[in-house]
């Protein structure tokens, strides 16, 4: 039903409150909301403001840099589209909120909380994709 | 407002057998369960005028009613979050009879998760919700299976109380002791020792294969009715002392990471709060509990949350024995869902009846009131049983 065209993107399971998320990584840029009324920053998409409950939000581009909050390696069972072991984790960006991301390609061993990373932007297979790197 | 405390109470229990592979419809393991429970009670299936599950469950309620011989279903509902919502019916039950809605009411859950599902697989390919849109955006970056969203939560609870795989490992060797004497358990004979938890694989650092509970096919079901109701049958009324959902803000399902605190918490605060107040008991009123085990380290901060220890000392509480028989606080006798088995939690509310009817395989001496709870890291529930 909805299609590349349309969306603007190839990302699986998204709406129309996710897709600006999956549009803007088709043009490297990691986006948040940002609240129009209050200018809160919320980076798991809503259409709603938390802090003032405003519907109207604009985009607001990450610089890419933060620090690991907390992260995982998943080892069991296999997943779809990544090699395992894979580490995840979720970041302190530098703009005060929070993304989850990838960070395949980096030593697991290397990963601890506190280190800091910046944004890699990357294309699993017809999907425009971001992963963290150490900084 | 109008307090449930003590209004209502679980007249009778019924379970089927535990299993990798049922053979049997899950529909039948529901009817199964459900006629047991009646039968535990002593009550006539033709009474029973109220259903409530989960909304995961695949058994429609009037079809269990038909099949048991009901006359007159006027109370149905369905509670949402699969493990976290375990207590949810039973507050739904406890409600509807004191509320006069309905007087025979029964809760059940039956599934051939391990035979049909697998919960732990990656969720992908998901119609887009509100809920999965979120899995979906986790998803994205590899964060696909329950095991690894509830480990990225004990990876900071680990960094922020200095608890260590070995604390863990405490638990789960606790747990599969406890099944090792009881016969209904699927590791029952087979305890294992802090090196076996040591050495059994990762599923998601820090989660190990023995830190996850079973995959299960099986049924449980619950009879409720009026207290007074419940002092004329044949079993020692259980009565439902408090039960509550909590779900604070900020809460995301299997996905609360954009919150201060990231430790699966928050929301078995708010419902222990809730718990206390409507019974008027607190944590030291409680002789043992039922703390839900999806994964094993979530009873620690969940030890904490519910309030037996302060934050961060649960890794102090269970070293030092306190969750044994004997100790201050004896948890999951039945051998927990990493022992007995994954039966969303209900198998956990059934141990609760029998303790405090005095009929478990590793009794509690003289338990006369419990805690149980549900999955956290997700909005959850609970619920304070307990025996006069
Ligand atoms: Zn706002």
């Amino acid at each position: 039903m909805s299609s590349a065209a349309t969306k603007g993107h190839n990302a699986p399971c998204s709406n129309r409150d996710f897709d600006f998320f999956y549009r803007g990584l088709e043009a490297n840029r990691l986006l948040v909301q940002r609240c129009a009324d209050c200018g809160t920053l919320r980076s798991l998409p809503s259409p709603g403001c938390g802090a003032c409950g405003s519907l109207d939000w604009n985009e607001c581009e990450l610089a890419g840099d933060g620090m690991v909050h907390s992260y995982v390696i998943h080892h069991h069972p296999p997943l779809p589209g990544f090699a395992t072991p894979l580490p995840i984790a979720l970041v302190d960006m530098s703009e005060g909120v929070r993304i989850l991301g990838a960070m395949d390609e980096t030593d697991p061993a290397t990963i601890t909380a506190g280190l800091r990373v910046k944004v890699e932007f990357v294309r699993r297979g017809d999907i425009a994709a971001f992963r963290f790197r150490g900084a | 407002m109008t307090n449930i405390s003590n209004r209502t109470a679980i007249a009778g229990y019924g379970a089927t057998e535990f299993s990798k592979n049922s053979g049997r419809s899950e529909l039948r393991l529901a009817v199964e369960a459900t006629l047991g429970a009646l039968a535990d009670a002593g009550i006539d299936p033709s009474e029973v005028d109220g259903m409530s599950t989960f909304t995961m469950d695949n058994n429609s309620e009037q079809e269990i009613h038909r099949a048991i011989g009901g006359k007159d279903l006027t109370f149905f509902t369905r509670i949402p979050q699969g493990g976290g919502g375990a207590l949810g019916p039973l507050q739904q039950a406890a409600m509807a009879i004191t509320t006069g809605i309905a007087n025979v009411v029964v809760v059940y859950r039956a599934m051939n998760e391990r035979s049909e599902y697998r919960f732990g697989q990656p969720m992908h390919s998901l119609p887009p919700t509100s809920d999965n849109v979120i899995f979906a955006y986790h998803g994205f970056s590899g964060l696909m299976t329950p095991a690894a969203m509830i480990a990225l939560m004990m990876r900071r609870y680990m960094q922020d109380t200095g608890a260590t795989s070995l604390d863990f490992a405490n638990y789960a060797v606790l747990a599969r002791k406890y099944a090792s004497t009881n016969p209904n358990a699927f590791f029952y004979q087979k305890p294992i020792t802090i090196e076996d938890h040591q050495g059994s694989r990762m599923i998601a650092d820090p989660l190990r294969l023995y830190d996850c509970c079973q995959e299960s096919d099986g049924g449980v079901a619950l009879v409720i009715v009026s207290a007074e109701r419940a002092r004329d049958l044949r079993q020692k009324p259980v009565y439902i002392r408090a039960a509550a959902q909590g779900s604070p803000g900020g809460t995301v399902s299997l996905g609360g990471f954009y919150k201060d605190n990231i430790w699966p918490y928050d929301e078995c605060a708010a419902a222990a709060r809730q718990l206390y107040a409507q019974s008027g008991l607190s944590p030291q009123d409680l002789d043992a509990a039922i703390l839900y085990d999806h994964f094993g380290p979530t009873v620690f901060p969940g030890l904490e949350a519910y309030g037996f220890c302060a934050k961060g000392e649960a890794k102090d509480f269970v070293k030092d024995g306190h969750l044994e028989i004997g100790g201050r606080l004896p948890i999951n006798m039945h051998g927990g869902q990493l022992g007995e088995a994954y039966i969303h939690g209900m198998n956990g509310v059934a141990e609760a009846v029998r303790q405090l009817r005095g009929q478990a395989v590793n009794q509690v001496p003289d338990a006369r009131n419990m805690l149980v709870t549900a999955g956290s890291g997700l909005p959850t529930t609970a619920a304070i049983l307990g025996v006069d």
